[in-house]
């Protein structure tokens, strides 16, 4: 989630707007006292306000709806930022949501006030040039902040990459130039501002995936530096092992095999079990979750005894030979 | 997590896994450049260690004229990190979570 603090019912006290993984945006008013409870923001009707994918807390279910697309097509795409930003300076906070799948970029309109506003609860592709804006390798959570001091906002925002494995091409972070007028902004094509990461390292030396970004000047020398969070992924560098050392790892290499064999084999158990359990319900239902739970519940045990051992197997091969790691941290990028 | 998350988890995991080679045709490479990065302490730890893919936002959330480090994450937690009075080296204080008017940490909901 990003956020974003602005006064966005101009009450005078600054609010806490973001969106999570849910798929729409979340605001937790501020006051004298404090924020409040965050709330989900409602367009004019009252709706909900999303991309299109969202998870319904009613239902339980993940669903792709189509109608605040401008084509009316129900797709994955989930909001999972947004920020306050007056598009057209009426002198009232529009929207714009960023999707997580395609990095694209939307503005809902805001056809009341700050006060009471009235979005539309129809979204407008956010173009650069004559394309649709588009972050490569998934977004993350896009800033506006006035980078080239020209007196509009511009646009950053950092990618996820590939967030799990030790190689595979990682996130990087982007700026957006606004070449447009008041009131009409006009974004520019992406230039890359932190290059996509290679991984590969045998320690941590960046932010590797999931980059969210803010810009700001940190050191105080009057131009903007970068400060990321991410994942950062290495592997450490393994020393040479004895003959001894070596003959230990295959064993305990080999005894791994036979506990994550184990380890499916309960899985694959439990599962068939619960699915029994749990015959001709809707998967969605709350007695379906009670039936699962019930039999996941009895092998609390087993299970518990299969990880602890799996744990203690990986932690001894660790100690001889380095495994992966993946560890988020925040960073300052500084610039020259 | 419960049942009914694990196949949004799913979908997360091998969606992040899954280089997307959609972007922009005139992406380039800017000019800008920046020194090797280096990570943010917050008090002896280093910030957003352990967190779900971890957000930061410079905000002066105590009004004192100083940027302050807000974290947010993946499941919906922020914490903030004030900085610390000295105006070099810049420092920040230990991990808080941001509480809200009822003294409560703020948690967003998420899937």
């Amino acid at each position: 989630m990003g956020s974003q603090f602005v006064d966005f019912n101009a009450d005078g006290h600054l609010d806490y707007l973001t969106a999570t993984f849910d798929g729409s945006p979340h605001i937790s008013y501020g006051s004298a006292k404090g924020f409040g409870e965050p709330e989900r923001l409602k367009d004019g009707d009252g709706q909900r306000i999303l991309i299109s994918s969202i998870w319904n807390y009613e239902s339980k279910k993940h669903e792709n709806l189509g109608r605040s697309m401008p084509d009316g097509s129900a797709r994955s795409e989930r909001c999972i930022s947004a920020l306050a930003f007056d598009w057209d300076d009426d002198g009232d906070y529009d929207l714009l949501l960023g999707s997580y799948e395609n990095g694209h970029l939307y503005r809902q309109m805001n056809n009341g006030t700050n006060a009471e506003p009235k979005f539309t609860g129809k979204n407008i592709p956010v173009m650069a040039g004559d394309t649709q804006w588009a972050l490569p390798a998934k977004m993350t959570a896009p800033r506006l902040v006035d980078w080239d001091s020209d007196g509009d906002l511009d646009l950053i925002a950092g990618s996820f990459g590939d967030s799990y494995g030790p190689t595979g091409k990682g996130g990087g972070v982007y700026l957006s130039r606004n070449t447009g007028k008041k009131g009409q902004p006009s974004f520019g094509a992406l230039e890359t501002l932190i290059a996509p990461s290679a991984k590969g390292g045998t320690e941590p030396t960046r932010p590797d995936a999931g980059l969210y970004v803010d810009a700001v000047d940190y050191d105080g020398d009057g131009d903007l530096d970068l400060v990321v969070g991410g994942y950062s992924m290495w592997t450490p560098e393994a020393r040479r092992l004895t003959d001894e050392e070596q003959a230990t790892v295959a064993r305990l290499k080999k005894k791994q095999q036979v506990a994550q064999k184990r380890y499916s084999d309960l899985i694959r158990k439990i599962n068939a079990e619960a699915n029994e359990a749990a015959k001709g319900l809707d998967r969605g239902s709350d007695e379906f979750r009670k039936k699962w739970s019930e039999v996941w519940k009895k092998y609390d045990e087993p299970m518990s005894a299969v990880r602890k051992e799996s744990q203690g197997l990986a932690k001894q091969i660790g100690e001889l030979v380095p495994a992966a790691q993946r560890k988020a941290f925040v960073w300052l990028y500084e610039r020259l | 997590m419960n049942a009914a998350r694990l196949p949004l988890l799913a979908f997360v995991m091998i969606g992040c896994a899954i280089w997307s080679s959609h972007g922009l045709a005139d992406e380039t490479e800017s000019k800008i450049r920046f020194a090797a990065p280096v990570r943010i302490k917050a008090g002896d730890a280093y910030l957003g260690e352990g967190r779900y893919y971890p957000s930061p936002v410079l905000h002066d959330i105590d009004g004192d004229k100083r940027l302050d480090l807000v974290v947010g994450d993946l499941i919906g937690r922020v914490t903030v990190a004030q900085r610390s009075a000295a105006k070099s080296p810049v420092a920040f204080g230990a991990e808080q979570p941001l509480n809200d008017r009822d003294g409560q940490p703020l948690k967003f909901a998420n899937w």
